[in-house]
């Protein structure tokens, strides 16, 4: 069985898992409670898998890579009558960057065979990985950083970690061979992660408490709970840092 | 004493379902319920209110899928054969609960009374078509309508594509013109869903304002003034009004909200699950699928499935004390806020039409006794988004952050493990289209009908109800179907373009089908023909 990283995973992505996999209060486990839980029931789902690789817990199975969460629907709807199917790609070299939020991003990519020919032609061997590279947002062509991630041949899509708020990123997908030559095969447009004023001001917002009644006494319910939200959960916490500082 | 003004928002949103190739269709009733359940109960208190001269402005936003289904006489007629199925389904309950199930009696009547009520305004006020109703209202200057994205995309995921922005919207204003006769000036941004720089394309329309997720303001990147309680303008001048989630939540929300009061009416036991096979089966869908019937007899009492039977005077004492206790907590954030600003607050809630009566049966009684009581009150007023407009013209300019009113704020919902790989396929459909519509530009006759039936397959595949539904779990094979279907619609058509040909046979099929957006015009995803119309 393929377990994901969870450590890897955003809250966002464990409370979703979580859910998904029938855990009761998903929704309002921390972090720390999601990971163990989760956990739990991967060590009791692997060893219920019996000798023929079939799993007989109660969960339903789902295919987690690392920190793609993968789902193949072609399982369920392409044997359906009446059902069209679609391509698994198209026959182009082509990457594409999806922004999920401040902290996440989806790539997927298509290579196109003529590439993957031209490839092979001049290598015994190869692999690909995934550039993201992080720009400033003032200037988008000025490439600040990067990282890479490495990728198997048969992934066509992965979910990155952004490091940084207010930064620009874009992401290209590159070959290596077994010589150590690399090359870009194709780069996504840029999406650029949004950035809070008072994350950079927690300070001056826990001076001045009219700013504060003004700003959060809509955004917090009768019951005392926040709007859901990562970035406003950010500035919270460090609120909460410096205050009791 | 500081004036608190109730920007509400209501959001009537149905996805484009319509398959008058089987008799009775499962994914249909969501439309009929909606009718039956919210918008005929709502057009009769909106109207209740007026003619007894309560004074009340509220904004609506009806989606163009949602208009053309309205409208649509096959639809029209289908909705006819539900009431009238439910009528006798209602007949039935009466005698049975008079034989066996007395506490039940009196809600079977008055069951079947609200669909008596429901048939004779449908053909006699509204002729089946309820759009009359709510354009009426809007005539008689208590409701403003305003659009929606034409297929009720989630447009921060497509903002790559120009193009398919500009169709969104550009399509959705000529549809609320045609179902209305009025150009909209506010523009409903589907799931909150809201990218920097979207609010140029609502210019290029000349649409005055949008709503935003509640985190929009305080998450920019300058600080905002005013909070939540006023809009700001983007720099382009366009205006957003934030959501206020404190109000908000104290309506929608499923822990603290009011409809989880164990007195109000359960939504999920109804004689479509509850009775035996032999007796239902007629009224729920072939062969032996239960579904709702609308005939729901116990109150959400606690957690677990043993339910007391449903009192609705008990529920509409609940119902006015609700009510109260909105506008006191009105009251109460006004005499905290107000002296924290430089005019007076107002304060944008903005729903999903369809929670009050369908998901929350008494909803529209608690709307209904919150706008009466307003009227009387010193300190609340409901006015609409323009309203506020005019006596406040000027906001402070602010460009909002990225956001959405789903799960986490941002795109979660809409790019999760299980839906995330719909993109690679309607993202190249939609440079297909453009690539179609600068390869093909202006035709006329069989061919332009063909590229606007392309259009409208990649438009519909756009819904953000698909990944939606799939991301919930619920009718998720229909909606991935549904979205399959219409990319391999369109793909029919640029494979056979790509030829030079034109399947006709296959063209009137779909044409009949899908009768969305009669005035399509594909040449829309040609950003340089868009261009040099605008210029020209």
């Amino acid at each position: 069985m393929i377990t994901p990283n969870i450590d890897a995973l955003s809250l966002v992505e464990l409370r979703y898992i979580a859910r998904k996999q029938g855990i009761d209060d998903a929704e309002v486990l921390d972090r720390e409670d999601l990971l163990e839980a989760l956990q739990e029931m991967y060590e009791e789902m692997e060893s219920n898998i019996s000798g023929d690789g079939s799993v007989s817990s109660p969960f339903t199975q789902q295919r987690f890579m690392n920190t793609l969460v993968a789902h193949d629907s072609n399982d369920t709807m392409g044997t359906l009558p009446g059902v069209q199917c679609l391509p698994e790609g198209y026959s182009e070299t082509r990457i594409h960057l999806l922004l999920k939020n401040p902290y996440w991003a989806h790539a997927f990519w298509s290579v196109c065979s003529t590439d993957i020919m031209k490839l092979e032609q001049s290598s015994a061997s190869f692999s690909f990985f995934l550039r993201v590279s992080i720009h400033e947002a003032s200037d988008r062509k000025l490439e600040a950083d990067s990282f890479d991630v490495d990728v198997s041949r048969t992934d066509t899509s992965w979910n990155i970690n952004l490091p940084e708020r207010g930064r620009v990123y874009s992401v290209s997908l590159h070959y290596k061979d077994t010589d150590g030559n690399t090359g870009r095969l194709c780069v996504s447009d840029t999406v650029e992660t949004p950035k809070s004023y008072w994350l950079d001001h927690v300070d001056a917002l826990g001076k001045d408490e009219r700013q504060f009644s003004l700003l959060f006494s809509s955004l917090v319910s009768k019951g005392g709970n926040m709007v859901e939200n990562p970035l406003l959960r950010e500035v919270v916490e460090l609120l909460d840092e410096r205050l009791g500082g | 004493m500081a004036r608190n003004s109730i920007g509400l928002i209501l959001n009537a949103h149905m996805p484009y379902v319509r398959h008058p190739e089987y008799p009775r269709f499962l994914e249909e009733d969501w439309l009929f319920e909606a009718i039956g359940e919210t918008y005929l109960p709502l057009l009769r208190m909106l109207r209740r209110l007026r003619d007894e001269g309560v004074p009340f402005r509220i904004t609506m936003s009806f989606s163009p899928t949602l208009c053309s289904m309205l409208s649509d006489p096959i639809l029209q007629g289908r909705f006819t054969d539900y009431l009238r199925l439910h009528q006798e389904l209602g007949e039935r309950e009466i005698v049975r609960c008079e034989r066996e199930d007395q506490e039940c009696l009196p809600l079977a009547k008055m069951y079947l009374n609200s669909i008596n009520t429901n048939l004779q305004e449908y053909f006699e006020t509204y002729q089946c078509n309820i759009l009359t109703g709510f354009r009426d209202l809007e005539e008689s200057g208590h409701v403003d309508l305003i659009t929606t994205a034409a297929t009720h995309a989630y447009l921060p995921l497509y903002s790559e594509y120009p193009s398919a922005i500009n169709a969104q919207i550009e399509l959705a204003v000529q549809s609320h013109i045609n179902h209305f006769k009025r150009r909209p000036k506010g523009f409903w941004l589907p799931e909150c869903g809201y990218f920097p720089g979207l609010e140029d394309y609502l210019q290029k329309e000349e649409l005055a304002f949008f709503q935003l997720a509640a985190q929009s303001l305080i998450l920019a990147d300058q600080p905002v003034e005013r909070g939540n309680y006023a809009p700001v303008a983007c720099p382009n001048g366009v205006f957003g009004f934030a959501r206020d989630f404190h109000l908000t939540n104290l309506v929608w929300s499923n822990s603290e909200g009011y409809p989880t009061d164990s007195n109000y009416r359960e939504f999920y036991r109804d004689i479509g699950y509850d009775l035996p096979l032999d007796y239902i089966r007629q009224y729920i869908h072939a062969p032996e699928v239960r579904v709702f019937t609308g005939f729901k007899y116990y109150a959400i009492t606690a957690k677990g499935n043993d339910k007391r039977f449903y009192h609705p005077e008990r529920a509409a004492r609940k119902v006015q004390e609700h009510a109260a206790n909105f506008l006191y907590s009105v009251h109460q954030k006004g005499e905290k806020v107000a002296p924290l600003l430089d005019r007076e607050p107002f304060y944008t809630l903005a729903f999903d039409a369809e929670l009050f009566g369908h998901w929350w049966f008494e909803g529209l009684d608690w709307l209904e006794a919150v706008l009466r009581n307003a009227a009387k009150s010193d300190d609340v007023v409901f006015e609409t988004q323009l309203d506020y407009l005019k006596r406040y013209p000027e906001s402070q300019v602010l460009q909002p952050s990225l956001s959405s009113w789903g799960e986490g704020g941002y795109s979660d919902v809409w790019t999760d493990g299980v839906n995330v790989w719909i993109y690679r396929h309607l993202h190249k459909a939609i440079e297909r289209m453009e690539e179609l519509a600068i390869r093909f530009p202006d035709q006329g006759s069989l061919k332009q009908r063909f590229l606007n039936q392309a259009a409208r397959e990649v438009l519909l595949a756009m819904a953000s109800d698909w990944p939606f539904i799939i991301h919930n779990g619920t009718s998720s094979s229909y909606a991935e179907k549904r979205l399959r279907d219409h990319l391999g619609n369109f793909n029919v058509v640029y494979e056979n373009m790509c030829k030079n040909a034109v399947n006709t046979e296959w063209l009137v099929k779909s044409e009949k089908r899908d009768i969305v957006f009669p005035d399509i015009d594909y040449n829309m995803f040609n950003l340089n023909s868009r261009r040099n119309r605008y210029n020209g």
